[in-house]
């Protein structure tokens, strides 16, 4: 196999002449929406082009503790985006969310380098720098909708949960049908993904892997134990992300406490 | 321990309760000995419902202490307590799926699991509260008003709680279907039950009426 081949800058430039087309469509439809997609743009190339400058610092040192700190702030970036996304107060479930995340994308992670792969390193930048990042992102996702199903679905059924306390329900027993539907609905899409890939679509890091300059059978593999690892990761941080948010966001006498939530609805 | 010498089964003293700055209660007591009943009226909006409410922990007061068998509920108790009440509300939520599991859905915590031989008892109380075991099967959602309020009552009786919080859980029942659910609470001398009702005739054999002043619409000092 080939080694990749790079893209020169004059090039890259050339990648962006076919945003005629976006471009074109939003002109002729008018469609509303011409200042957001520049600044996404601009913000897409300045991010990428700041974090591969970063990463090429990163991979050449490949120090354990620096990668480590770098997975870190994936995790915490990762953090504050759930927090906002499922309309929490940053301050009340930061730390679980933080926990559930580390925890969802450190163990798969872990296996995948040391087990999977046998590097002496876990840590090893060339694999757990983007591997993580893929676990990390999807853990991320399903946060996003498990954390939000989980509370929502309490506040807007409050009656029916206050019920299960009065019958004599604990905490866990009361939140355990929340708990439960948020957990199939965090993890439904990426059982969805497992059943159509290589079907719909030729999945990323199987592409990267090809691009790399590995075969096809090696680049199923590592599909096959990323999609693993990602499943894992999400039933993990899914778990967690409920669990330990739970501890911060009821009150002693088992209500959800309306203060969690940043646009909090009257006692 | 006899009637007398036995601590009140429900009691408050001096309780307060605002919603943000409105006071809903301020200064109510009310106590009720083992087996005894009484009704709790008063205009709509008055915090009937919210005195219910605080018996079981999901209305914390702002002042005052409430209380269960004598025992003061706290964070620390409400747990146990609750143990000891049935509740039912106005339009109770019996959750998801069939009447059948929401019938049985409180026997799978562990607090109740010890009386789960009580299921036996459904077809006999379905019998006297006119409901049809052909709703066993039939999904909540598509269940009337009253049917959901009369299985949410024998759901907390199969529970064999001593103290029973009704709140207007005849509001949508027929006549006949009202005098069954009075007529089993005056059978029932070994249970205290305070009921919130406007049918106060219904329930002419409790002599005991509770009335919840209302407050008049002002704000709460500021502190």
């Amino acid at each position: 196999m080939n080694e990749i081949v790079d893209i020169g800058l004059w090039q890259l430039a050339a990648a962006y002449l076919l945003l005629v087309f976006p471009f074109g469509i939003i002109l002729w439809y008018r469609v509303p929406m011409m200042g957001e997609t520049v600044v996404a743009l601009v913000r897409m190339t300045v991010q990428l082009l700041l974090v591969g400058l970063y990463l090429q610092v990163l991979f050449q040192l490949n120090i354990l503790w620096l990668n480590a700190l770098w997975l870190l702030v994936m995790v915490a970036v990762a953090d504050v985006s759930i927090v906002r996304s499922c309309n929490l107060r940053l301050m009340r479930i930061a730390l679980p969310v933080f926990l559930a995340l580390a925890a969802g994308t450190a163990v798969p992670l872990t296996l995948f380098t040391g087990l999977i792969l046998r590097r002496p390193n876990v840590l090893d930048a060339q694999y757990a720098i983007p591997i993580g990042g893929m676990i990390l992102g999807n853990c991320l996702r399903a946060d996003i909708v498990g954390i939000r199903t989980f509370y929502e679905l309490i506040r807007s059924t409050e009656k029916a949960f206050l019920q299960s306390l009065a019958e004599g329900a604990s905490l866990p027993e009361a939140t355990r049908p929340y708990a439960r539907k948020a957990s199939q609905a965090a993890l439904a899409p990426t059982v969805a993904t497992m059943a159509t890939i290589g079907l719909v679509s030729l999945p990323g890091m199987m592409t990267g892997v090809i691009l790399g300059g590995a075969g096809p059978v090696t680049a199923i593999k590592y599909q096959i134990a990323i999609m693993i690892s990602i499943f894992s990761g999400t039933a993990i941080t899914v778990a967690l992300g409920i669990r330990l948010t739970t501890k911060s966001s009821f009150t002693p006498y088992g209500l959800l406490d309306p203060t969690v939530f940043r646009n909090q609805s009257k006692k | 321990m006899d009637a007398v010498s036995a601590p009140n089964a429900l009691e408050t003293n001096d309780l307060e309760v605002r919603f943000g700055k409105q006071v809903v209660l301020q200064g109510f007591s009310v106590s009720l000995k083992p087996g005894e009943k009484a009704l709790l009226t008063g205009p709509s909006g008055c915090g009937k419902s919210t005195v219910l409410r605080c018996f079981l922990g999901f209305v914390i007061p702002d002042a005052g202490s409430v209380c269960l068998d004598g025992v003061e509920l706290t964070a620390a108790t409400v747990w146990h307590l609750r143990g000891r009440v049935a509740y039912v509300g106005q339009e109770p939520d019996l959750g998801t799926g069939t009447a059948a599991q929401a019938i049985e859905r409180p026997f799978y915590y562990r607090s109740n699991t010890g009386l789960r031989h009580n299921l036996d008892r459904v077809p006999e109380l379905f019998e006297r509260f006119n409901l049809s075991r052909d709703l066993l099967p039939k999904d909540v959602g598509s269940l009337s008003g009253g049917e959901k309020q009369r299985i949410a009552l024998v759901s907390a009786i199969l529970l064999d709680r001593r103290i029973f919080l009704l709140d207007e859980v005849t509001s949508a029942l027929d006549r006949v279907s009202k005098q069954a659910v009075a007529g089993y609470f005056r059978s029932r001398e070994d249970v205290t039950a305070l009921i919130v009702a406007h049918d106060l005739e219904m329930f002419s054999f409790i002599p005991r009426v509770v009335e919840v002043p209302c407050q008049p619409r002002r704000e709460a000092p500021h502190e």
